[in-house]
């Protein structure tokens, strides 16, 4: 799917979509024993967010060294929280105290919310109590917690990530480069309500424990794949390559198998599509199989794609003004998010169409912790893109007319603050929301099969009445991206969808 | 003349602000036999429900313009229209001029607007019944939902068990299908909402207006259709909205109010500018006014906005930090501007192809969804938009009584402006009033030509005056955003939703409590049934 390593460049290995590992879960890890099937993520160290010349600490902080003269300045947070606190302190006194508080917090929410994304949501519109004793036991843990905190896991489901943000924060690089994981994959700004929620997830990681949530597969995000796929054969599962399926066959109201496109035939009691829910519903189910209501809400459930993603090859590491050389800072997340202003700038040319002109990029350079991806001395850089909305303005035409453009604002964008980059570059792929669609056969290009906004999240996910795997066709499940918990390489939607098919099918759920 | 001896000064309850839903607490207070004051900083009753005479005899709502949202079971227990409350509704609901000379126009009849829909869109024509069917539905629901007091979820009682089972069985009473569609559309942007239904981009606009009014948010704002929703709740309007005028302006309503609040027995003290809350032991014991004069009682009422309540009159130790720090993150982004206009005649628009009757409701310059969304960006960023999107009425159509005493052929108009933010990043309200009031004018001269010319007199409301003059927390005029993150069971404050405010003894009686703001009576009506049950039971 889009967890694939492919050698775009002779010598160049890229993770072409996928790039990071964020929050592959635990109990999946453990049940597939992926580690012994070859899975290995290497940490990433850190966000280093660049700024422009003339920037510097605001906030009552005193202005420290470390920055470039005349260079501008930068925001620099490491896993070493100690080092993180005295480069805040540098921008702001309250807000590196606040920070202490707030990283707490979160920990909090996260340690209250995980439970979440293992569980089946109910119908809530059902008067079957059974669905709804996970939610019950929620509840009351909900109701054990400080005020204050109840009052803050409201806050996370409801408000924008930066207005949250406001409550403990002054400094507006940290500001923007901490809302941005809330608009990762969203066609949604900083300031709209509902991108908060995503904040949580970069704190899901630190509760996993000893494994390290954060981090790069060696090998790319293929590798994530490859362990999986061979847990699977081990477990005596049959993969098939270059299979693709033409239709789901419906006998009876009952699914029965699948098509190939090569017209053969495959029968199997349960089938379950990991497809988005709009392929799975309306393209490979012959059309008047479902109620109209149903394929109605299929049609409403909306996706948006609004990420893109460039691939580099380069014959050097980048060379950032404010902080010139190869050192410790490219070696984690590269943030393009100088300020909350440039973050919801770069929406507002989306909502009307436009990629952004000067768009946020999480920059990785996976060579630095895997230089088995590139030749000696020389890296791939993998730039996640924000915005670039699947459909284009009219005037601009197509992606086919509007990608390199694309590219070429990124590439700028990057040397505004790395002047030299662009004689760097031996190779560029540019990944629209258009491509991503034809290539991983995500609808309109969206990561997370459908976007995570809040109307489409848990008993709405993909449709209401129909968020517990189970689809109106008996034995046709969903078990991808599309539904509960939504997108990212986590693994829980598919775990839990199989524990949903075991019980159905009356087997010992493991 | 100063009121001495202690008796004298002690009160069951005390209500602080004299706006309608202060007062209408203080009436159901009085009616229940509890001995209650009403204290106004300002000489006049009424907060955002005024009418204002800006020119010699012509009489104009000076903020808010229609009351369609006044729960009815209000004005039949508090008994108004005999004291004076006299309601007028034109047929017509919403008149939408767009840029291309047509209008949208909703009225109050579906399938008379269907009908008028039919020329520019089939489609849209036969699908707008339905959707009426479905917000009357949905927002029957909230209307309910509205009259209940938020369930108590630290502790649920018996009661709360109840009002729990209450709630369930109200939200079963939408049916299967309809109990689906809110929770998925609650939280959605309003513009997706109705682009689920019509194609036409001037009637998506005209729908999706009273789902950013008010507010500093967008149509692309998760969370408008709850707030376009939670504006038909309790309004008869469905789609249309309410169009709902008190005859003499709302300052005829505050003074139905106020002989109901005399006639209960209800003490009443304009001028009266209260400076903090007195507190002991984590309960409120009274007020204390500008002049030192200090009254107590059982119960202290607030119906200004809660920020204000928590973090400029109480005894922040009473408080204490954490509550304090959540008080003073209570959102509050004023974006609206009010302009008041007496014109020399009838304003002439085009797109109302003649038909005086259209021009009787609201008119709405919000020509599309992006237009909106445009004129949100401006805000956002610190600047009221170049074209900003604006609610018009002219009253005086419908109450000619509001220019009886002016030359014959004038008419007051009233603009309520959006996109006009409290917080300007350039320059101040003072210095940008008046080129604000030219841009009103001027754009609303784009959709009636000569109406500029007609403008006799011109009055500019700006966010800043709302907060200085009228004590609305950053200009807010529903004294707390209508956002999702501060909603029913969290609106103002989580643990606080249900009418008591922090201290046993002190209560929230105003917009900033649940069901939120616009004149409905509601919170009042809800806040008063439990200050009367926790006095009841505190009877000895």
């Amino acid at each position: 799917g889009a967890a694939v390593t492919e050698e775009l460049f002779p010598g160049f290995r890229f993770s072409v979509f996928s790039y990071v590992v964020s929050l592959l879960r635990p109990e999946v890890i453990r049940d597939l024993q992926l580690p012994r099937h070859g899975l290995d993520i290497l940490p990433l160290d850190g966000t280093f967010t660049p700024l422009p010349k003339g920037s510097g600490p605001k906030g009552n902080g005193p202005r420290g060294k470390g920055p470039a003269a005349g260079g501008g300045d930068y925001l620099w947070r490491v896993n070493d929280h100690g080092r993180t606190i005295r480069e805040l302190r540098r921008w702001s006194a309250s807000d590196a105290e606040a920070y202490e508080e707030y990283g707490q917090l979160m920990v909090e929410m996260a340690r209250f919310i995980k439970p979440i994304l293992a569980i089946t949501p109910p119908d809530i519109t059902s008067l079957d109590p059974r669905p709804f004793l996970p939610l019950a036991g929620l509840a009351r843990r909900f109701q054990h917690l400080p005020q204050r905190q109840q009052a803050v896991f409201v806050q996370l489901m409801t408000m924008s990530a930066s207005e949250f943000l406001d409550q403990w924060f002054e400094t507006d690089p940290l500001k923007a480069t901490m809302a941005a994981s809330g608009i990762i994959g969203t066609y949604q700004g900083v300031k709209s309500p509902g991108t908060a929620y995503v904040l949580l997830h970069h704190y899901m990681g630190e509760i996993d424990g000893a494994f390290r949530a954060w981090g790069i597969p060696k090998g790319g995000t293929g590798g994530v794949s490859n362990a999986i796929a061979s847990a699977a054969r081990a477990l005596g599962a049959v993969i098939r390559t270059n299979a693709a399926v033409a239709n789901v066959i419906v006998k009876g109201g009952r699914a029965i198998g699948v098509a190939l496109e090569s017209g053969e035939e495959i029968h199997a009691d349960s089938i379950l599509s990991s497809l988005d829910a709009r392929r799975t519903f309306l393209g490979l189910v012959e059309p008047g199989t479902l109620e109209p209501s149903f394929e109605d809400e299929v049609r409403r459930f909306k996706f948006r794609g609004s990420s893109g993603k460039v691939n580099l090859a380069v014959d050097r590491l980048p060379d950032f003004s404010c902080l010139p050389g190869a050192g410790e800072h490219l070696r984690g997340a590269i943030s393009f998010s100088p300020s909350i202003g440039d973050m919801e700038t770069a929406y507002d040319d989306a909502k009307y169409g436009h990629f952004s002109r000067k768009p946020y990029i999480d920059m990785i350079i996976p060579t630095l912790v895997d230089p088995t991806l590139a030749p000696p001395g020389k890296h791939v850089i993998s730039c996640f893109v924000q915005y670039a909305p699947y459909k284009l303005a009219p005037g601009l035409g197509t992606w086919d007319d509007q990608r390199e453009a694309f590219g070429d604002a990124v590439v700028d964008r990057i040397a505004e603050f790395a002047p030299k980059f662009r004689d760097s570059i031996l190779f560029r792929d540019v990944q629209t929301p258009l491509d991503i669609e034809r290539t991983t056969g995500l609808t309109e290009g969206n990561i997370f099969q459908g976007e995570l906004s809040l109307e489409q999240l848990f008993f709405n996910r993909p449709v209401p009445g129909y968020a517990r795997f189970r689809t109106p066709l008996r034995d046709l499940w969903l078990c991808g991206s599309s539904t509960h918990p939504g997108g990212g390489i986590m693994g829980a939607n598919g775990r839990i969808a199989a524990l949903e098919v075991l019980r159905a099918r009356g087997r010992k759920v493991a | 003349m100063a009121i001495s001896g202690a008796k004298a000064n002690h009160y069951d309850a005390i209500v602080i602000g004299g706006g309608h839903n202060g007062l209408v607490t203080a009436v159901y207070l009085g009616k229940a036999g509890l001995r209650t004051v009403v204290l106004e900083r300002r000489e006049t009753l009424g907060g955002a429900a005024r009418t204002s005479e800006i020119a010699p005899g012509a009489r104009v709502p000076t903020l808010a313009h229609t009351v369609g949202r006044l729960r009815p079971s209000v004005v039949r227990d508090l008994d108004l229209k005999r004291h004076g409350l006299s309601l007028v509704g034109p047929e017509v609901r919403a008149f939408a001029p767009g840029a291309d000379g047509r209008a949208v126009v909703l009225w109050g009849d579906a399938a008379q607007t269907a009908e008028g829909l039919r020329a520019r869109s089939a489609t849209d024509a036969d699908r707008y019944p339905a959707f009426d069917r479905l917000v009357r539905s949905l927002a029957g629901f909230l209307g309910d939902i509205a009259a209940q007091t938020p369930p108590e979820i630290e502790s649920p009682g018996l009661g709360d068990a109840l009002a729990g089972l209450k709630l369930g069985r109200t939200f079963r009473g939408l049916g299967r299908d309809d109990a689906r569609t809110i929770t998925r559309v609650l939280p959605m942007a309003v513009a997706d909402f109705v682009a689920e239904w019509f194609e036409s981009d001037g009637l998506q606009a005209a729908i999706a207006w009273r789902g950013v009014q008010y507010t500093a948010m967008g149509p692309w704002s998760a969370g408008t259709t709850a707030v376009m929703l939670g504006d038909s709740a309790g309004n008869d309007g469905g789609v249309a909205g309410q169009t709902v005028f008190a005859r003499g302006g709302p300052g005829a309503f505050i003074a139905a109010l106020e002989g109901a609040a005399r006639e209960a027995g209800v003490e009443i003290r304009t001028g009266a500018d209260v400076v903090s809350i007195a507190s002991r032991d984590g309960r409120a014991t009274g007020v204390v006014l500008a002049g030192g004069e200090e009254l107590t009682a059982r119960a202290v009422v607030a119906g200004i906005d809660p920020k204000q309540a928590l973090t400029r009159l109480a005894d922040p130790v009473a408080i204490g930090p954490s509550l304090l720090w959540r008080a003073g993150n209570i959102r509050t982004p004023g974006t609206v501007a009010k302009v008041n206009l007496v014109l020399a005649g009838t304003p002439v628009f085009p797109a109302a192809d003649g038909d005086p009757r259209l021009l009787r409701g609201r008119i709405l310059i919000a020509p599309g969804i992006e237009a909106m969304e445009r004129a949100h960006d401006a805000a956002k960023y610190g600047r009221p938009s170049d074209n900003p999107i604006m609610e018009a009425t002219i009253p005086s159509l419908a109450d000619p009584s509001l220019v009886a005493g002016a030359a014959p052929g004038t008419q007051v108009m009233s603009v309520i402006v959006q996109s006009a933010p409290n917080h300007l990043r350039e320059g101040t309200w003072e210095d940008a009033r008046e080129p604000f009031g030219d841009l009103v004018v001027r754009t609303l001269d784009g959709y009636a030509p000569g109406l500029a010319e007609l403008v006799t007199v011109r009055q500019v409301v700006t966010p800043v005056d709302l907060e200085r003059d009228y004590g609305l927390t950053g200009g807010h005029p529903m004294h707390g955003e209508h956002g999702l993150d501060q909603f029913f069971l969290w609106r103002p404050l989580l643990g606080h939703a249900r009418y008591r405010l922090a201290l046993e003894g002190l209560y929230l009686a105003g917009a900033g409590a649940h069901p939120g703001g616009g004149i409905t009576g509601q919170n009042g009506q809800n806040a008063a049934r439990e200050i009367a049950a926790d006095l009841g039971r505190r009877r000895r």
